[in-house]
């Protein structure tokens, strides 16, 4: 069990860049910095390389986390500027350390949800609001899993907290810590639920950041 | 990014295509260069990436302190879509700056089927379409490629065709344009200089008159133009550019893996290739820079596959100490070396071997052609004996499965070769179970026939196309005397080889029919999503042209060809000579054994070639 972790973050070009072809991006990058790695055991071995809670296509973050094993001889604390110098524009190591906590504790995501509408905004923000506050608030989301083609989500549950912040004619900014995994809320189904719901404020373009990422207690988890 | 970008790429599929960024990506600051160019691919960015010759321009244009290249692929039809719903023009990936306000637009042309791609890039750019239409305030463009061995079809959109190998070609042309750029001359002037570089063809200064019969009458070049252009190459490989590092893409294209090529050029002369005879003649690359440079390439990308790209790898005389240079650092580090082209004959089995360690899926032979004496025909010097030996050694070795390729329609063929074609896979069969491991039912063969496409600057330049109903009725006669469990048969499609043959030999007249297709929607056409042949065939009847008089005619021997406007260094009498070989089924020796006098020795320092 490979006990590294990389802390990364994905901006600007690199949000398009898919969740597979990161890892391929990674593990040549690896190569490229002629950090040797641990691989797959097996008939085929491929570089070990586990990159946590897949980030959506075009969502930028500060907070990613890549699970691999370093082989004797490269110091960790090495491994970002070796890295950096190798990697695509937009994705950046900020740090390399021993991974102590198991995966499961990482418990939330807190987002920055960048809401560009030019209209009501303090009526868009009252009206979100009042939806994110209830007890419960259950929305069909289509599924490929479920049987039925959809799956019943009730929000109010997987959103730990929401703020509105930076107010403006142009839009508002919501920060929100939405539930990580078992199960798991993508902010962009939430602010579709939100959309769908009230159609007289309809965001033109909405961008989603990872800012950090917190286990059950609120506490960044690393 | 724009905020206009950001909002349409979640929209589209595989957005990466469309946003640069990659590492090796060469972004320079704008205020430091005075000249920029987009470099375009009509094709998609997976396609376009795939492309050597397109990382080679690449690189070479960058190591100039003054120019920016760009890259610019041609987007897929959603995005095109949205770019066009929200008139964003078309822009190049490293600044995402409109190439409409770039000095030079730059297509790498290599298939018919993209020309409908080019007036559409051109179009999505906000460049005027036609050169007619455009001014000196509007970007130069220039075209290359193998397909501008024939300009003429694409003379109504492209300024300047540059001929052959640009390594050398592209640097003088950038040079006078920065020259024309700061000195401000007209477009006319800038014209008439270029067309003085070797290598360079403008078609504006250019006059074609036709016969009554269609056929050309003559091509009158204006004062101080020189035809035919003769095409350039790089005489020396070892000394000429490679781009160790180079751009990798952060998601998946064609071809991901370092890309070696270990020569230029073929030895062979086969009767019906373009390439072999456009390429001539042969020059090899040192095996030791070989060895250099992959590694190199390896440790740059993190590549884990590396290939030797060229014509015929296996006529390249070193392959075994290249081979062994190129394991000694890959077997170690898990990186797979794989070799196309190899041939049938001279086959070497160890190195297959050596090279494929555990992965023995399929192994691919070309003999082209059923029987010998059409084999002899076109000059393919395989024999059913080199067949037999190569698959007796892959069989044993441990191979199961054979891909075969052949060409239906080659000029001379009968029956009696299409059924030869059934013959020879149904013994490739046989000595399967003779030779395989698994004695019985293991072996699998696929049999691919592809329509024969005449080609400009070949023996076959001549001849005329079957046409779609004969090609279908030998797909037919093949089918019904080929129904073995064992083998699988594959047609290629003729609706695609018929318009290649008609643009491939086309003249300018073309022009009208690329430009009705593409206003009625014509694009990517070499992707059945997109190609639709009733288009085409409307587009030609609107123009008034007949497209069976391009593919399906044969041409008198004293013919003008439109396509002689320009020079592979291969002379008319040369292959005027491999046709009547290839009526009397006589072969050409390859350029090792003998020299045929192909007039390519001009390249040669001292005349002489060095095969
Ligand atoms: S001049 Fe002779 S050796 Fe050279 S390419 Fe032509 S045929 Fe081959």
């Amino acid at each position: 069990m490979p006990k590294d972790r990389l802390l990364f973050a994905k901006e600007g070009r690199a949000c398009y860049i898919s969740h597979l072809d990161l890892m391929r991006t990674f593990q040549r990058a690896f190569l490229r910095a002629d950090i040797p790695i641990k691989h797959t055991e097996g008939f085929h071995p491929h570089p070990f390389i586990s990159i946590a809670l897949p980030l959506s296509l075009g969502f930028s973050s500060a907070c990613e986390i890549l699970e691999f094993g370093l082989l004797a001889g490269t110091p960790r604390r090495e491994v970002p500027a070796r890295l950096n110098a190798v990697l695509p524009e937009g994705v950046r190591v900020l740090e390399c350390y021993e991974g102590t906590r198991p995966m499961r504790e990482l418990q939330a995501i807190r987002f920055q949800i960048q809401v560009d509408f030019a209209g009501d905004v303090p009526g868009l923000c009252q009206a979100w609001g009042e939806l994110l506050g209830r007890e419960s608030w259950i929305v069909e989301k289509p599924s490929k899993k479920a049987k039925s083609g959809s799956v019943n989500v009730d929000i109010p549950t997987l959103v730990k907290e929401y703020s509105f912040t930076d107010l403006t004619e142009n839009g508002v900014t919501l920060l929100a810590t939405l539930s990580a995994q078992n199960p798991g809320l993508n902010p962009s189904v939430m602010v579709k639920a939100l959309t769908d719901a009230c159609p007289q404020f309809p965001p033109e373009f909405v961008r989603y950041r990872r800012l950090e990422i917190v286990d059950g207690d609120g506490n960044i988890f690393r | 990014m724009t905020k206009e970008l950001e909002k349409i790429l979640p929209l589209v599929q595989k957005p990466a295509r469309y946003t640069g960024g990659e590492y090796r990506a060469v972004v320079k600051d704008k205020s430091q260069v005075d000249f920029r160019v987009a470099f375009c691919f009509p094709d998609s960015y997976e396609i376009g990436m795939s492309n050597l010759g397109m990382r080679i321009l690449y690189g070479v244009m960058n190591g100039l302190p003054e120019v920016w290249c760009e890259r610019v692929f041609a987007p897929w039809g959603d995005m095109e879509e949205q770019m066009r719903a929200h008139h964003i023009p078309l822009y190049g990936l490293e600044s995402g700056d409109p190439i409409g306000t770039f000095d030079l637009i730059a297509f790498s042309v290599g298939y018919e089927m993209a020309y409908s791609n080019i007036l559409n890039m051109l179009d999505l750019a906000g460049v005027p379409v036609r050169r007619a239409d455009r001014n000196g305030s509007h970007p130069l463009v220039i075209a290359g490629g193998t397909c501008c061995y024939n300009p003429e079809p694409l003379s109504d959109f492209v300024d300047v065709f540059s001929l052959g190998e640009g390594e050398d070609v592209t640097v003088e042309m950038l040079q006078v344009c920065r020259r024309a750029k700061a000195e401000g001359w007209s477009r006319e002037e800038l014209l008439r200089v270029l067309a003085k570089v070797p290598g360079l063809y403008v078609p504006s200064l250019v006059d074609v008159t036709y016969n009554a019969d269609g056929t050309i009458r003559a091509m009158t070049p204006a004062d101080g133009v020189t035809l035919p252009v003769l095409k350039r190459i790089v005489s020396d490989l070892n000394t000429s550019y490679y781009p160790t590092q180079t751009i990798v893409p952060s998601t998946e294209i064609v071809h991901d893996r370092v890309m070696l090529e270990v020569f230029r050029g073929c030895i062979r002369g086969c009767r019906f290739c373009q390439a072999g005879y456009a390429y001539r003649p042969v020059r090899a690359k040192d095996p030791e820079l070989l060895v250099q440079q992959g590694i190199a390439a390896c440790k740059d990308s993190g590549y884990q596959e590396m290939t030797l790209s060229s014509l015929s790898t296996s006529d390249y005389r070193p392959l075994e100490a290249l081979c062994d240079g190129l394991l000694d650092y890959c077997a170690p580090r898990d990186i797979s070396l794989s070799l196309p082209s190899l041939r049938a004959d001279n086959f070497s089995m160890g190195l297959m071997q050596r090279l494929q360690a555990g992965r023995k899926s399929g192994l691919t032979f070309a003999p082209e052609a059923g029987t010998q004496r059409l084999r002899d025909a076109i000059n393919k010097n395989v024999t059913e004996e080199d067949l037999k030996q190569s698959c007796r050694t892959a069989f044993s070795g441990g191979w199961s499965s054979v891909k075969l390729y052949f060409m239906l329609g080659l000029p001379t063929e009968t029956d009696e070769d299409v059924l030869g074609i059934a013959d020879l896979a149904k013994k490739v069969l046989a000595w399967g179970r003779e030779y395989g491991p698994h004695q019985r039912g293991g072996v699998r063969v696929t049999v691919s026939t592809a329509c024969f496409v005449p080609k400009p600057h070949t023996a076959f330049q001549w001849e005329a196309q079957v046409d779609m109903d004969e090609y279908m009725r030998r797909v037919t006669l093949l089918r019904e005397n080929m129904r073995e469990r064992n083998i699988t048969y594959n047609w290629h499609d003729p609706d695609t080889s018929f318009l290649e043959a008609v643009f491939s030999r086309g003249d300018r007249r073309l022009g009208a029919v690329i430009w009705e297709a593409w206003k009625n929607g014509a694009k990517f056409d070499a992707w059945s999503e997109y190609f639709d042949l009733q288009r085409w065939l409307d587009a030609f009847a609107a123009c008034g042209l007949d497209p069976h008089f391009y593919a399906n005619r044969e041409r008198g021997r004293e013919e003008i060809f439109p396509w002689e406007v320009t020079s592979t260094g291969v002379s008319r009498a040369f292959l005027a000579r491999e046709r009547e070989q290839a009526y009397r089924a006589v072969i050409t020796p390859d350029c090792r054994k003998q020299c045929s006098g192909c007039g390519a020795n001009q390249f040669c320092p001292g005349g002489v070639c060095d095969a």
